[in-house]
Order: structure tokens, then sequence, then C-alpha cells
């Protein structure tokens, strides 16, 4: 062996040392090795050594990364700024993208099919026609329009420039007009539809942009819970609470929007508002467009799914609460398209079923009609001015409906159709 | 009896509706108990939106 030794020049005694130097000699050995190895002192527990230069026994010790931190059935190994554990979900919940979280990722409930809660969340369903004005159930179905001041302001159904959808909704003073009173649109869950959130974090999302000459400050609103039974948000709503407000400018380019707030578990209603506060006189494209709205358990919006899953299961949706025959229902109508069979009680009344394409909420109380006519198999054609609903014989499944008409023979069976007219419903 | 575009009527089973006339050549019946229902509450129009600011 090399004296002193090759790698630390530790300083050994020689053949040539006197015996007497021996402890001496071996002291200088010792505090030799002593020095060289004092960076390997201390540590704890699990912890390894680590290089803290380039220098020759620079160590340190360091308590090692690379570990698992995984310490239960179903953990999954993730990320933050160091190794993490995500410990596994609920039974049933899937795993999403969320960037609001440490690891970037969430588990939460219900993601599948029916996950939507906001019936005709994409707009495609106008039954009532394509553009309204007054305050009621006047444009997209399921949507109520709060307008208080009917003139200068138009909710109107849009060709879609939005990836995805086919219509979106507008909302638009007319050019010129000086009315600045808020104006809004709401929709309301029946209780049936809201009982599933009580207790539960839930997303309100929806598309939105506004017109180059929009006017006013923030769009606000927001979505709340009652504690009655099938209200709507804009007349009595009974112990209305906010789950979340919001209150935005949008932008003239579409972007997606979304509140997450926790229900109370009280609540058998729910509802969304978007409050529109004009100002000035408005230009050509003082406008909101809207589309797709969706109500989801979880704090992340998900990717849009109507509640129906099609055309005609949103269809289907709508007409739980309002179904009309005719024009503008979604199908094409006939000049004597027939919607019911059933006799004259007298020479100016008719009784006629008309059978329901779903079984509503309710059965029916309003009736609205155009362009409508009886025929028996032996008189032309009869105008009809009236048709009311008969509350005695009305059900969900079936509406019973008197026509007013005249000239019509007693007891002979006949049909309501369109008056020759295509643009006619009931 | 007829109050601007509306028109009462009693049917055979002695109910009353009311027939509104939305122009256009289209209108709309309701018992007249859920039109004067629907009067009031307009008349009390007040867009609810809750805060939690």
């Amino acid at each position: 062996m090399a004296n002193p030794t090759t790698n630390f020049g530790w300083v050994m005694p020689t053949s040539t040392s006197l015996v007497t130097n021996l402890p001496a000699d071996f002291n200088t050995f010792g505090q030799g090795v002593d020095t060289s190895m004092a960076q390997l002192k201390g540590g704890s527990t699990g912890q390894v050594l680590s290089k803290t230069s380039a220098t020759d026994m620079a160590f340190t010790w360091v308590t090692p990364t690379d570990q698992t931190p995984l310490t239960t059935k179903g953990d999954l190994f993730t990320f933050t700024t160091v190794d993490a554990r995500l410990a596994v979900g609920n039974n049933g919940e899937t795993l999403v993208a969320d960037s609001s979280t440490s690891t970037g990722l969430r588990y939460q409930a219900t993601t599948a099919a029916g996950k939507n809660a906001i019936i005709n969340g994409g707009m495609d369903v106008w039954q009532r026609g394509t553009s309204g004005t007054t305050r009621g159930y006047n444009s997209a179905d399921r949507y109520y329009l709060n307008n208080p001041s009917v003139a200068g302001r138009t909710y109107s159904r849009q060709a879609s420039d939005l990836t995805g959808f086919q219509y979106f909704m507008r909302m638009q003073r007319t050019a010129g007009s000086t009315l600045t009173d808020g104006f809004n649109v709401s929709y309301s869950l029946e209780s049936a539809d809201s009982y599933r959130f009580a207790g539960q974090t839930v997303t309100l999302s929806w598309y939105m942009r506004k017109g180059a000459t929009y006017s006013g400050a923030a769009l606000r609103g927001g979505l709340s819970y009652g504690t009655g039974t099938d209200q709507n948000i804009d007349n009595t709503y009974t112990g209305a609470t906010s789950i979340v407000s919001f209150s935005q400018t949008p932008t003239t380019s579409w972007v997606r929007y979304s509140i997450t707030g926790t229900v109370s578990s009280s609540a058998t209603e729910m509802a969304f508002t978007l409050v529109w506060d004009p100002s000035g006189t408005a230009g050509a494209t003082d406008y909101l467009d809207l589309t797709g709205f969706q109500l989801e358990i979880g704090s992340v919006a998900t990717q849009f799914m109507r509640t129906g899953g099609n055309i005609q299961g949103e269809t289907s949706a709508c007409q739980r609460y309002y179904v009309r025959l005719g024009a503008n229902s979604g199908a094409v109508a006939g000049a004597y398209s027939t919607y019911g069979n059933g006799y004259s009680t007298s020479t100016t009344d008719a009784s006629i079923v008309i059978p329901l394409p779903t079984t509503m909420r309710v059965a029916p109380t309003v009736c609205e009609f155009s362009n409508v006519a009886i025929q028996d198999f032996n008189t032309a054609v009869i105008a009809v001015s009236n048709v009311t609903i008969n509350s005695a014989f009305v059900s969900p499944t079936a509406a019973v409906v008197a026509a007013t008409t005249s000239g019509a023979t007693a007891f002979r069976g006949c049909k309501l159709s369109n008056n020759n007219n295509t643009a006619g419903y009931v | 009896m007829t109050m601007d575009n509306v028109t009462f009527v009693t049917d055979e089973q002695g109910v009353e509706h009311a027939i509104i006339d939305r122009g256009n050549g289209e209108y709309t019946s309701m018992q007249k108990t859920t039109y004067e229902a629907q009067q009031a509450q307009a008349e009390h129009f007040t867009p609810i939106v809750t805060s939690d600011e």
C-alpha cells in the first residue's frame, strides 16, 4: 500500500518508524481518517447521501424524493412540485383534469349521460316561434323572458357560428332604443329535476359573446335555489337564496363561462338568471348571444351534452312543458294537418281529443291556436274561432278541447285540422 | 266582454275563458281565473336576482 494512501493521503507509520513513535503515528493516521469521514456523519432514518458539490467527500444527508407516496389501494402517483399521492375517488366517480387543484386532477361524480339538467341547453327547440319580445315563455323552449319594456327588445334564434351548436339565442336592443331598464333571461328547474342537486357542489356553464356595440355594465346574475315546488324564479320563489352569483362583461368572441357553488341540502327547486342592464342609445349590434347552458354536479364544467342526448330527446323533454302541433313545431305542417278527432256537441261547438306526444308535467291549462278548422264527412271545412281547454276531461296525455264553430251538424263526428293553411297550429 | 285584445267567453259547461288575440291570427286561451292570476303577477313584476356578494 502506498504511504500516504493513494486516494485520501492518509499517513501511516513506516517500517523505519521507532516503536516509541507508533502512538503518535497512529494518532496522525486516525485523525486523517476521521477528518475525511466527517461528511458522512448525521442523517436520519430513511435519508440518503447526496453530493453538495463536485468536491471529493462533499456530501449531505437528504430525504429521498423518488420514494413512492402511495399508501392506499387505488392511490395514484401524481406530481405537484414534488411527487404526490392522489387518493382514489368514491365509487362511480371519474377522474377529470382540473388546473385549480395542486395535482391538476380531481375525482368527480356524474359525468355520464343525463348530467346536464338544463333542457334545451343548446337552444335547439323553439316551438313558440323563432323570435319573442313579451314577458313569459315566448322564445326558446324552457327559457323565460323577463322583459318589462316590450318595445325595442327581441330574443331571437340565430344560426350558430359556434362549433357544435346549430343555434344560439340573441338578446338584442333595437337600434336607436333608449330604454335602459334591465331585461333578463332565466331558467327554472321543476322540483323533480332539482332534488338530485341538494347538498351537492354544482357548476353552471354557458357560452356567451356580445355585439360590437353592446352597452351597459357587466352582465349579472347567478344560480339560486328555493324551497318551494315548481316555481318560477321571475315570479314567486319561496326561500330564494343565492348559490353563486355572476358578474362579467362579455367579449365579442365566444367564451365559455362557468360558476360553481354548493347547493343547500334543503333546496327543492333551482334556477338561474342572467340580467343585462343596457345603457345609452342602442347601436346596430347592441346584443348578447347565448347558448350551451349546462348545469351539472361537480366543480368543473365538463364537455357540453344535451340533456335529451339528441334532437328527439331534447324535443320530448321540452314537450313535457309545452306542445305545439303544426307550424313551428319542428316538423312541417300541411294545409290540413290533423291534430285530433271528436264530434260536434252542437251546431256551434265541437269536443276534440288531441293525443299528446309526451306525458306532460301536468294537464295543460293554456291553449294557443291559429288557423284551425273542423271537418266532418259531409260538411266542408268550418273555421274555428276559439279553442279552449275542457278542464273536466283534460289530462297530461290528452288535451280535450272545445272548438267554437258556426254551422256544424250536432253529434256528427269531426276532426280538428289546419284551415287550409300551413301556418296553422294548436 | 272585450278588454283590449282579450275576449271573455263562457263554454257549454259554464266555465269562463279568456281569449287573447296576439295578432297575426294567433290566439291564446285559458280559464279566466288563470288569466287574472297572470295579470296580477305581471303587475307585481320584480325580477329576482339573488346575490351572495
